[in-house]
């Protein structure tokens, strides 16, 4: 007891000093970033000169993982918040078919449709989220519910209104669009001629486009996976609203008990959600010109993996934006790597639960150094 | 007690029924600044429920909240933790997840504007989490060690600076030390002892005479949903509170068997 | 920690090395890739891996199979731009929606790899993105067929068992079926899925609401084999009008017991194994057909099965 007061602070002997290195390794990330060294390293050890690596194939593989990125910032941030959302697929599915149908059937602008498609996917966000508050239901139920209702809507809407499940000419409407361009357009498309011309990248051999660089620019899918890496990344370690989607997370009774508007947070973060799925959605209708009933099959569980991979709790409170993002470039890596390196693709299932379980096994051992879990 | 000081809460008659229970029936306490008044019970007495409607969660069936010499009705917490009572609960309002200077400004995040956009300010925080805890006796190995990896006693510690900096003049502590080893339970006390000095009044609920006996200024016991009376430091000895707590005799039959240990 | 990576990368070099090893060891001849649209789960396509396999070994080339797990076009068009950065002589590929393949077969094709269409899609649109030909069978020209066929049958209404919605040459066989017949499609088309359990029920529930349907259509395996076991427990089998597009082991039964009338093969064999003969050739020597193959439709019905038995779900 006297020895206790004593304002000289007690350490606890049984607590093993960390060394500054260590310290500076053990972060969330760092399952992600083992994983990204190793995935690289595999590849170009066994697919180098696969095509892999020349301006194609990055650019095969940084979109493929962009796209995963896009969604595993919002899946991650509503993860780390306490709630999953199973809807983001049919969400991308949705906002793509909405975006056609209000464009080419409705005629409208296209920057017009896409707005009233932004405001009604994030509504139904803010719905979804609103539900689960409201009803106290796992957000796993509720959004296995909307997985269901969005796909099936997605499914019934263009066979009534034009008697088929793909509606194609966007690209027509949308020339010339200024918020079309936002989300399918590309850029840095004189650097790109300029390599060509350098002769650093590879040009057409033939056809109308020929002398042209195979790569002809850096497509805006991509550069809305970094601005909402970025953005999500210092929202959640550096605002005040970060903390409070750790707190929510971690526990929502002791966060309201400190005066954290948990509600609110949870109902923003599966608005957020379903805003990445619709930016998702934009970009993809952009490119390819069509919406179909099929798109984004699947999409919220890829988008949970790549989290999952970036070292996020599935149980909410502990995970990292820039984790998600390597989990994402991973998934995307090792899936399009993979044919590239001449493995059987039907095997691809089997690489992808090999990576998972080891992430998962090294990111909980790090966890439990970080946090003192049990 | 510092006689010339007015009581800084005051509890007159405070009955309280849920449905046809009789949860309280009618509790007179006062609270002074600066002391530490151990409010003593068996389970199911009515500790729980007192506190309560002390810090806001309910609100009394019969009598009155003097609150500074004011009259005060609380609706909820909020009320409460805006009129300067924090309440430190038995499961703590920590997040083991998260580092102790991120839950330690929880809900109260320190800012900083750089152009139109506000951060949470790290180095206000990380600096004066530090502070707080050296103060308290805690040497963290940083602030962005995780609450996780704290001992029981160093996290009530935690909670209890928290509440005291954002400017706790009531500290209510619901049996913080019920789970806690010998040492950390010292270490508690011993935070207890720090916070009164600083003329903060604490209120500590507990079940456990000697750990009442070691820091207690002021000691009250309920049995019932009512109050048995409120003894000054030195006017009762542990024997007595265990008897009270009881509720009268059966404990003395049953000390003699045990031989004194309880 | 350390030693725990070294475990990890240690047992995936394990896992890895056989399987690169087992598929790099032809490498010695072109090599091909055939993209399908079709998600993992329609074994439809086993006959087109077996083609495939079987054209590859004849000609000594590599042809790899790859399609979407999900059967989402979108993820289709990334495997065709990543098939084309990897450098193959040829790439056969379906046009399942020609809006959103358009761009990577262009691209494709541009970049200098040879491209042949098969199975989904038109000889018109084959031409447009720039491929060498088309193999396959014009998806609403075989349904109109069938339509006809029905018709001179007696038939006036029937049911579509659609398991690929989303697809829109599925939707084009139950159109042309229907205006085969001189009919409105209307809601004859129902959504199945692609679970055997539900498709079952979803037809026993359609025909108890609906018994005066004169016929059922089925698009392939995957909707034909529930709705056999829904015929059978419902007590409509051999009894009611029964047409399927594509064949399988249990279709194959089907027409020989007489309980489906007949099925239009597409013959999906051919639709594998020619583009990679005649690419193969046309690396080789140069020389290439002059018009494009149409492996179907051939109506298969009772009579001449046992080739058909003996190769279904193989090379049939």
């Amino acid at each position: 007891m006297q020895d206790a007061t004593k304002p000289t602070a007690q350490t606890d002997e049984r607590i093993k000093e960390i060394s500054a290195f260590r310290k500076a390794l053990i972060r969330p990330e760092l399952g992600g970033m083992v994983g990204t060294i190793a995935v690289f390293t595999f590849f170009l050890l066994f697919a180098f000169d696969s095509g892999m690596f020349n301006s194609q194939g990055i650019m095969n593989w940084s979109i493929v993982s962009a796209q995963f990125m896009i969604i595993a910032v919002g899946a991650c941030l509503l993860m780390i918040a306490g709630e999953f959302d199973l809807s983001v697929g049919s969400m991308i599915g949705f906002a793509g078919m909405m975006v056609a149908i209000f464009s080419v059937t409705f005629g409208w602008p296209t920057w017009i449709a896409i707005l009233v498609t932004f405001a009604l996917c994030i509504a139904i966000g803010a719905l979804n989220g609103w539900i689960v508050i409201r009803t106290g239901l796992p957000s796993f139920i509720v959004t296995l519910a909307f997985l269901f209702i969005l796909r099936g809507f997605t499914i019934f809407l263009p066979q009534v209104i034009e008697r088929k499940t793909i509606i194609g000419g966007i690209k027509d409407v949308a020339e010339g669009d200024w918020l079309a361009a936002i989300f399918g357009g590309k850029i840095l498309q004189g650097a790109f001629v300029w390599l060509g011309d350098a002769g650093l990248i590879a040009t057409f051999e033939r056809g109308t486009r020929k002398g042209q660089p195979v790569v002809d620019g850096v497509p805006m899918l991509i550069v809305w996976a970094l601005v909402l890496i970025v953005i999500g990344h210092v929202l959640l370690t550096k605002t005040k609203f970060g903390n409070w989607i750790f707190a929510s997370g971690g526990d929502a009774e002791a966060a309201r008990n400190s005066g954290v508007p948990v509600n609110k947070v949870k109902i923003l973060m599966f608005m957020f959600t379903a805003f990445c799925a619709t930016v998702f959605a934009m970009c993809q209708v952009m490119e390819f010109g069509s919406a179909g009933a099929d798109r984004g099959l699947l999409k919220e569980f890829e988008a949970i993996i790549a989290v999952v991979i970036g070292g996020a709790l599935l149980t909410g409170g502990y995970g990292s934006v820039l984790g998600a993002a390597l989990g994402a470039l991973i998934f995307g890596v090792v899936q399009q790597g993979l044919f590239f390196a001449g493995v059987e693709s039907s095997l691809f299932r089997v690489f992808l639960g090999v990576i998972l379980l080891g992430a998962v096994i090294l990111n909980t051992y790090i966890r439990r150094i970080i946090t003192g879990e049990r | 007690m510092n006689p010339e000081k007015a009581p800084i809460i005051q509890m007159k008659d405070i009955q309280k029924h849920f449905g046809s229970v009789i949860a309280l029936a009618g509790v007179s306490v006062d609270v002074f600044p600066g002391e530490c008044h151990c409010l003593l019970g068996d389970n199911g007495a009515g500790k729980s429920t007192f506190i309560k409607t002390m810090s806001g969660v309910h609100q009394p069936t019969h009598g009155e909240i003097l609150f500074e010499g004011k009259p005060m009705h609380f609706n909820d917490p909020r009320d409460a933790i805006t009129a300067g009572i924090a309440t430190v609960h038995q499961h703590l309002a920590m997040i083991p997840l998260m580092s102790v200077s991120r839950n330690f400004f929880m809900g109260n995040e320190p800012e900083r504007k750089v152009g139109p956009i506000k951060f949470f300010d790290h180095e206000y925080a990380n600096r004066v989490t530090m502070e707080e805890m050296r103060k308290m006796g805690i040497n963290l190995r940083g602030p962005d060690q995780a609450v996780g990896t704290l001992s029981g006693g160093e996290r009530q510690t935690v909670a209890i600076a928290r509440a005291v900096h954002f400017g706790a003049k009531v500290l209510i502590l619901d049996e913080p030390t019920s789970a806690l080893g010998v040492r950390q339970t010292a270490n508690v006390l011993a935070t207890i002892d720090k916070v009164r000095k600083q003329g903060i009044a604490v209120v500590f609920i507990t079940h456990n005479v000697r750990h009442a006996l070691a820091v207690g200024d002021r000691f009250t016991v309920l049995n019932r949903g009512q109050t048995l009376g409120t003894a000054q430091r030195g006017q009762i000895t542990p024997e007595e509170l265990q008897d009270l707590m009881a509720g009268g005799q059966e404990l003395v039959a049953l000390e003699g068997s045990l031989g004194g240990t309880v | 920690m350390t030693s725990l990576f070294k475990k990890l990368t240690l047992a995936t070099a394990i896992v890895a090395a056989p399987l690169l090893a087992a598929t790099t060891v032809s490498a010695e001849g072109e090599k091909y890739i055939l993209v399908s649209h079709a998600p993992d789960s329609d074994s439809w396509w086993n006959t087109i891996k077996n083609g495939i396999a079987l054209a590859g070994d004849q000609m000594g080339v590599e042809v790899e199979y790859r399609n979407p797990p999900t059967g989402d076009l979108a993820d289709m068009a990334r495997i065709i731009e990543q098939a084309a950065a990897s450098g193959p002589h040829g790439i056969i590929t379906t046009l399942a929606d020609p809006e959103i393949l358009e761009g990577p077969i262009k691209a494709a094709v541009d970049s200098g790899v040879d491209v042949i269409i098969m199975n989904t899609g038109t000889p018109e649109k084959a031409r447009e993105v720039g491929a060498l030909m088309y193999v396959g069978q014009p998806e609403y020209d075989a349904g109109y067929a069938a339509g006809l066929r029905a018709k001179g049958d007696g038939i006036g209404s029937f049911l579509c068992v659609n398991h690929y919605i989303v697809q829109p040459s599925s939707q084009e066989r139950c159109q042309g079926f229907a205006d085969g017949l001189g009919i409105e499609l209307g809601s004859q088309m129902i959504d199945a899925g692609q679970d055997p359990g539900e498709i079952k029920n979803r037809v026993l529930a359609y025909l108890s609401a609906n018994p005066e349907t004169d016929a059922v259509l089925t698009l392939g395996p995957t909707s034909a084999d529930p709705t056999l076991l829904a015929l059978e427990e419902n007590g409509l089998a051999g009894d009611i009008y029964f047409g399927t597009f594509d064949l399988g082991g249990e279709i194959v039964k089907g027409i020989k017991s007489g309980v489906i009338q007949w099925g239009i093969d597409q013959q999906p064999f051919l639709q594998a194994y020619l583009p990679v003969v005649v690419m193969t050739n046309y690396h080789r020597y140069g020389v290439l057909p002059g018009n494009n193959i149409n492996s179907g439709p051939g109506f298969v019905t009772a009579d001449g099965l046992t080739k058909i038995e003996e190769f279904a779900g193989e090379y049939r």
